[in-house]
């Protein structure tokens, strides 16, 4: 494991983090939500292509040809799998887990690797309107379900106190270890979060998470543009025109 | 599954609070107002306000809550 494979984690799971936003576009509870929705939505798919830029000049690129076949081998978490079905789902991603990349975020901005240090700063700017927006619906009140997955989903991709990310803290390469992740991401949201207990046998370092699965077929489509060639026309009709 | 279906919030509630939306796009520039927003709090004015009107290079932007503004005249009214 290296610095590219957390680059790699984070672009994924901003990627899917910005799909499942923008999904909310036209079904969040008001129209300011709605453009919010939108605006964090075009935010996350623009930081997941700078992450996935910085992979080369990191020298490593982790991503191999799997990922245009298997949905599994991307690294997003589990929580981003199925579509939302609620409005808590959303604000519990935007405050915590978007939250939780932002942290990760700062710890590669302050860690000693130059490309990330340059390359990520203005994200933090950009992401500072997710963080209010996010901590503001959450203070508003929401279900205890999908605080809690996105609590625990948040301290597994943070992963264990002796793994990775602890090494490239050590390492001086991230500015922040996980239990320092942690005590940031509580120290925004002004909450502790809920008493996490993960068994790291069960858990994937690749992907950063425990849950078995992957995203759905639709959304997976998407991202290969396959579902954007359902609209192209064919090429006969082409042709004829 | 129809719009807004899959939730009880209101557009607006009783606690809204209007916002008008400042901004300049140079120093040399005047702030001036390029809208409003509604949220219940500043936190969330401020998310809506760059979400909403981002379609600009705006080097500044601010927010004031409307009942903030303390008017002089209003139209039709003699100074």
């Amino acid at each position: 494991m290296s610095i590219s494979d957390i680059v790699l984690s984070i672009a994924d799971n901003k990627q899917m983090l910005g799909l499942r936003y923008a999904e909310w576009a036209t079904r969040a509870p008001s129209l300011e939500a709605d453009i919010a929705a939108a605006a964090m939505g075009l935010d996350d798919l623009g930081h997941s292509r700078v992450l996935y830029g910085c992979l080369e000049p990191l020298g490593a690129d982790p991503r191999g040809p799997e990922r245009e076949s298997d949905p599994a081998s991307l690294r997003a978490l589990a929580y981003f799998d199925q579509p939302w079905t609620e409005w808590a789902q959303f604000v519990a991603a935007n405050a915590v887990l978007d939250t939780a990349f932002t942290v990760v975020i700062e710890a590669c901005v302050n860690g000693s690797v130059e490309v990330l240090q340059h390359r990520l700063r203005k994200m933090l700017m950009e992401e500072r309107y997710h963080f209010l927006h996010g901590r503001s619906w959450l203070k508003s009140g929401i279900g205890a379900e999908p605080l809690n997955r996105a609590w625990t989903e948040a301290v597994e991709w943070f992963g264990p106190p002796d793994g990775e990310v602890a090494a490239l803290h050590r390492e001086g390469k991230l500015s922040m270890g996980p239990p320092e992740l942690l005590a940031k991401l509580e120290e925004q949201l002004e909450v502790k979060s809920p008493d996490v207990r993960v068994d790291w046998a069960k858990w994937d370092p690749n992907r950063r998470r425990s849950k078995p699965g992957a995203i759905d077929e639709q959304t997976f489509g998407m991202l290969r543009g396959l579902e954007e060639k359902k609209f192209a026309p064919s090429s006969a009709a082409t042709k004829e025109a | 599954m129809g719009p807004r279906s899959l939730t009880s919030y209101k557009r607006v509630s009783g606690d809204a609070i209007e916002y008008e939306v400042f901004a300049r796009k140079t120093r040399a520039e005047s702030l001036h107002q390029v809208g409003s927003v509604v949220a219940p709090d500043d936190d969330l004015a401020m998310a809506y306000a760059r979400a909403t009107y981002d379609e600009e290079r705006w080097c500044e932007m601010a927010i004031v809550r409307k009942e903030h503004v303390i008017e002089l005249w209003q139209p039709g009214e003699a100074q």
